[in-house]
């Protein structure tokens, strides 16, 4: 009888490796690393769906401690109001607009290898992001001559991440941002810093979200912090909603990394929500 | 196909932006302006002043200065730079009323201008 049932158990599995053969694993791409397309003010590993719009409005409120006459910040509203437009599903582009510095920004950004499963599998997706901003505040000294290109600045960014599970997802971002005009004769154009972007979904609508940046070199250390951000993804249905803390006003990569002169030592942080509604406007085959 | 399409999109991109990439310093591009200075300690009358003037004293100068801070005169200023209520509200700093009032702060090289002065102890030069 044991022999029997190990004999037909080992034809058994025979079988069904051979079923196995015939309908092999395709290569799958991993996806929902990040519910959004950005961690906190950070661009995330994820894309938008190919065809796709994603609206996003984002605030950012003013100091926490100045207490309740200021209503703990919510008087004082920093705003970025922008489109992104998933082109392929590894290829996005997106503007959008803040009201800090009436700066305008755009991206682009390509992930030429994604994290898959199955076959030919890769453990890692490898995004490169490349973008501009143009501040559009009237001149200081109109009298002067002033050049265009002072008001621009680019950053390079270079996101490698990981989903290390449907819970768990990390990234580094390697960034480089420029300024064109900057003030100090001794002050670098080129600011690096290294972005470190983390999720931890605790349920199946929510999600802990960290977006920290360390400042590697070309500001000063006592007027210039490392932006941290810290807070909650809630996902109903097409929309995202992240209600956070953080200690910078801006939310573009120039503003954000370069120009945060508040600390969480000293209780200088700021209370912020973003949301983020997906519009499907184009109907395309997804692959 | 489609990949060879982006990479030349990518590097007419680069192009682009190598053309409009500067590494222009204010202080060399005006000199003549009444700039921040960071190799020379920062005159009173030449650097505080102008910042001071454009932003504070429309406010806090005369029989009722706002919020009861005087400021205008070397004196006045030094005793608000020596006592911390000028750098704690330029700066934000928490515990004191941001300053300017309008909401705008003053840039990081306005700020630091007014701090190396009060570290140098608020000289009248």
């Amino acid at each position: 009888m044991l022999v029997f049932f190990t004999g037909y158990n080992t034809l058994c599995a025979q079988d069904l490796d051979s079923l196995m053969d015939e309908n092999s694993p395709s290569k799958e791409y991993v996806k929902n690393a990040f519910k959004s397309t950005r961690v906190i003010n950070g661009h995330s590993m994820e894309f938008l769906r190919s065809g796709t719009m994603d609206f996003r409005i984002l605030h950012r409120f003013g100091l926490m401690n100045q207490g309740a006459k200021n209503f703990f910040g919510l008087d004082q509203a920093s705003m970025r109001m922008g489109f992104d437009f998933g082109i392929t599903n590894n290829l996005m582009l997106g503007v959008g607009r803040s009201t800090y510095k009436k700066e305008l920004d755009g991206f682009i950004k390509y992930a030429p290898l994604r994290q898959s499963t199955g076959p030919k599998s890769f453990p890692l997706t490898i995004t490169f992001v490349g973008g501009a901003t143009i501040n559009t505040l009237p001149w200081d000294d109109p009298t002067r001559e002033n050049f265009f290109s002072s008001r621009v600045a680019y950053y390079g960014q270079v996101i490698i991440g990981r989903k290390f599970s449907p819970a768990f997802t990390l990234q580094l971002s390697p960034t480089i941002v420029h300024n064109n005009l900057v003030p100090f004769i001794d002050q670098p154009n080129d600011v690096y810093s290294l972005g470190l972007g983390g999720r931890y979904k605790f349920s199946k609508r929510m999600a802990l979200m960290v977006d920290y940046f360390f400042i590697a070199n070309g500001l000063q250390k006592d007027i210039n912090f490392n932006p941290l951000s810290v807070g909650i993804d809630i996902e109903t249905g097409g929309h995202v909603f992240q209600l956070h803390f953080s200690n910078t006003t801006g939310m573009n990569e120039r503003a954000f990394i370069t120009e945060t002169t508040n600390r969480w030592g000293k209780g200088e942080i700021r209370f912020g929500f973003n949301l983020s509604r997906v519009f499907q406007i184009a109907h395309k085959k997804n692959k | 196909m489609k990949h060879n399409k982006f990479v030349y999109s990518l590097l007419l991109f680069s192009v682009l932006i190598h053309e409009s990439c500067y590494y222009d310093k204010a202080e060399l591009l005006y000199p003549n302006a009444a700039y921040c200075d960071t190799l020379a300690p920062s005159s009173y009358s030449q650097k505080v002043v102008p910042i001071l003037g454009n932003n504070c004293y429309s406010c806090h100068s005369g029989s009722a200065p706002a919020g009861n801070v005087a400021m205008g005169t070397y004196a006045k200023d030094k005793v608000i730079g020596l006592n911390g209520r000028l750098y704690g509200s330029i700066s934000h700093a928490a515990g004191y009323s941001p300053m300017p009032k309008s909401g705008t702060k003053l840039s990081d090289c306005e700020i630091s201008t007014v701090k190396r002065w009060i570290d140098a102890s608020c000289p009248n030069n």
